[in-house]
């Protein structure tokens, strides 16, 4: 009975893979064979002696972006989600709303704003843009991680409480699972925003996927600006997807089997 | 045993407990009963220190509550509430054993201590172990409920309101089931309800509360016979009163051996209550019963006469 249980399950699984795969795939090819496309950005820029971005190569450009996303990505996670622990304890309730608000506040600056703030405090480069994405992330983390803990149920954290768990024993075998759902809904809006913030940084001389797009910009070469529009695109989607999927692995797990 | 004396609860200014005394001997079943708001689950929660006591004393087998470490004494008192608080993210087993694992007991301990309970508990371990609570229903989930209090054999349950969140019919099948286990295992328990039937059938001890304060203490019986003001006599049913003492007193108390007449058509069984047998009276339109033992064998009769002039007589004496 597992075996055929087994293949039931390996059956619905299977889709569940597709899309990620889709996007990853389609990543890879748009990064590798970009050269070879040049006849079709020949057709869509005639003009141009050069229509294919060539000053570094896209697998590279791809490094550096992730490099960056995730490094953001990974501050973000524990700031953002130590913080959000932190508030909900008793002892740190009191912390609850300023946190919040500070949460808030990072993402109503604009990542631009933040960029031409740092600039003079960091120097160009990669470290603004990375401290942008902190900033501008942080919300949607901090935000999740406060909904999901208050949202476990009062009678579920009175019980623990009152079985003899200790408050550690609480957050970790009760409160943290129960929220994870929820917080990993925050990660998940935070990076794939950040994936799309992080092309900023070629602003201020953070060379990653958002190169193109600027050198695009500035030389009037729309072909330029469509490469690196699309392999940020196609990332975003791939990250998301992988996100997705990770989500419903995690509700599988947390509901029934 | 469990003591409360002259133990306060103030939240700010308001006083949710107010200098109440009671005493809960081993082994023994006491109902705490009121309208919402009365202080009984503020009384219940001082208990195993969910809530911390203004003033006044609570003590565990003669030591101070405030002397444990908090944890550790939760870890020896079992509690139940209404909406069972079972982790949904964790099935069945998981959710029974929790207590033994926090005490650290070997996997091996835990895992046949679980399958006793479930067995225990009218729970087949082949179907109900790797359920989840969602799976569960009202009265099953309970079931895990009192099964995870119960793990770890601890000497005291508290119960807050365990059944008030299920249907009629589940609610008396696991009222009865939990009579049955504490005939059985004889644990401390005490046991908050607003229903008052509920606190009659199983409780030794009644405790009215209002306010905040003790208004009535006493045996079901005792206070059915001597309710102390109208408060305690709405409480326990008004005119319904003699109907709920009937309930409590036993058919073997009243019967008398068998005359030289006729055995009445109509059999009552000898554990049944007086409240039984006056409706099975109204029902066959008879004054007369003929008690039976398990076998179905006639052992006594049971008149209408009888019924009322012993009801009658107990009036003076109180007796459980």
């Amino acid at each position: 009975m597992s075996n055929a249980l087994g293949a039931v399950q390996a059956r619905k699984q299977a889709p569940q893979w597709r899309w990620p795969l889709v996007w990853v795939m389609l990543l890879v090819v748009s990064v590798v064979g970009m050269p070879a496309a040049e006849p079709l950005f020949h057709w869509i820029e005639p003009d141009a002696r050069q229509v294919v971005y060539d000053r570094a190569d896209f697998y590279v450009l791809l490094g550096r972006h992730l490099l960056v996303v995730g490094i953001a990505a990974i501050v973000t996670i524990v700031v953002g989600v130590l913080a959000g622990i932190a508030v909900t304890r008793q002892r740190g309730s009191d912390f609850l709303p300023l946190v919040g608000q500070l949460a808030s506040l990072g993402q109503t600056f604009p990542p631009v704003a933040v960029l031409a703030l740092a600039v003079p405090v960091l120097g160009f480069g990669t470290l603004p843009i990375i401290v942008a994405l902190m900033l501008y992330g942080l919300l949607p983390i901090v935000r999740n991680t406060l909904a999901g803990l208050q949202g476990v149920e009062g009678d579920i954290k009175t019980a623990a409480h009152a079985m003899g768990m200790t408050p550690t024993q609480i957050l970790r075998q009760v409160e943290l699972p129960l929220a994870a759902p929820v917080i990993l809904a925050g990660i998940r809006t935070s990076v794939t925003i950040n994936i799309a913030t992080a092309a900023l940084g070629a602003t201020v001389g953070a060379s990653n996927l958002g190169d193109p797009i600027i050198a695009g910009i500035v030389n009037g070469n729309m072909a330029y600006v469509l490469q690196g529009a699309l392999t940020i695109a196609l990332l975003a989607l791939a990250v998301d997807s992988l996100f997705e999927l990770l989500q419903r692995k995690l509700h599988s797990r947390l509901s029934a089997p | 045993m469990i003591e409360l004396t002259r133990v306060s609860k103030r939240f700010g200014d308001e006083t949710a407990v107010n200098d109440i005394s009671l005493r809960v001997p081993k082994g023994e079943f006491c109902a705490l009963v009121g309208t919402s708001g009365c202080g009984k689950s503020t009384t219940l929660r001082m208990i195993n220190r969910l809530i911390e006591h203004s003033e006044g004393d609570i003590t565990l087998d003669g030591q101070s509550i405030g002397a444990y470490d908090p944890v550790r004494l939760r870890r020896r008192i079992g509690y139940v509430i209404q909406h069972t608080g079972l982790f949904p993210h964790w099935n069945v087993v998981r959710n029974i054993g929790l207590v033994p694992r926090l005490l650290k007991w070997s996997t091996a301990d835990v895992q046949a201590r679980v399958e006793e309970l479930m067995d225990l508990l009218g729970l087949p371990v082949v179907e109900f172990s790797h359920k989840y609570p969602h799976q569960l229903s009202g009265g099953q989930a309970q079931r895990v409920g009192v099964a995870r209090a119960l793990a770890a054999d601890p000497d005291i349950l508290l119960m807050d309101e365990p059944f008030g969140a299920l249907d009629p019919i589940t609610r008396e099948k696991l009222q009865e089931e939990l009579a049955k286990l504490q005939a059985r295992l004889h644990k401390t328990v005490v046991f908050v309800t607003h229903d008052m039937d509920e606190a009659l059938k199983l409780a030794d001890h009644l405790v009215v509360m209002r306010e905040g304060r003790i208004i009535q203490q006493g045996s079901p019986l005792a206070l059915l016979q001597h309710p102390s003001d109208p408060f305690v006599e709405s409480m326990l049913g008004g005119l319904e009163r003699g109907l709920k003492q009937a309930a409590l007193t036993r058919v073997k108390d009243h019967m008398t051996s068998m005359g030289p007449t006729l055995p009445a058509q109509s059999r009552i069984p000898v554990n049944f209550s007086l409240r039984q047998a006056l409706s099975m009276m109204l029902r066959d339109h008879t004054d007369r019963l003929t008690v039976v033992d398990q076998h179905d064998v006639p052992i006594g009769d049971l008149s209408l006469r009888r019924v009322i002039k012993e009801a009658q007589l107990d009036k003076g004496s109180i007796r459980e």
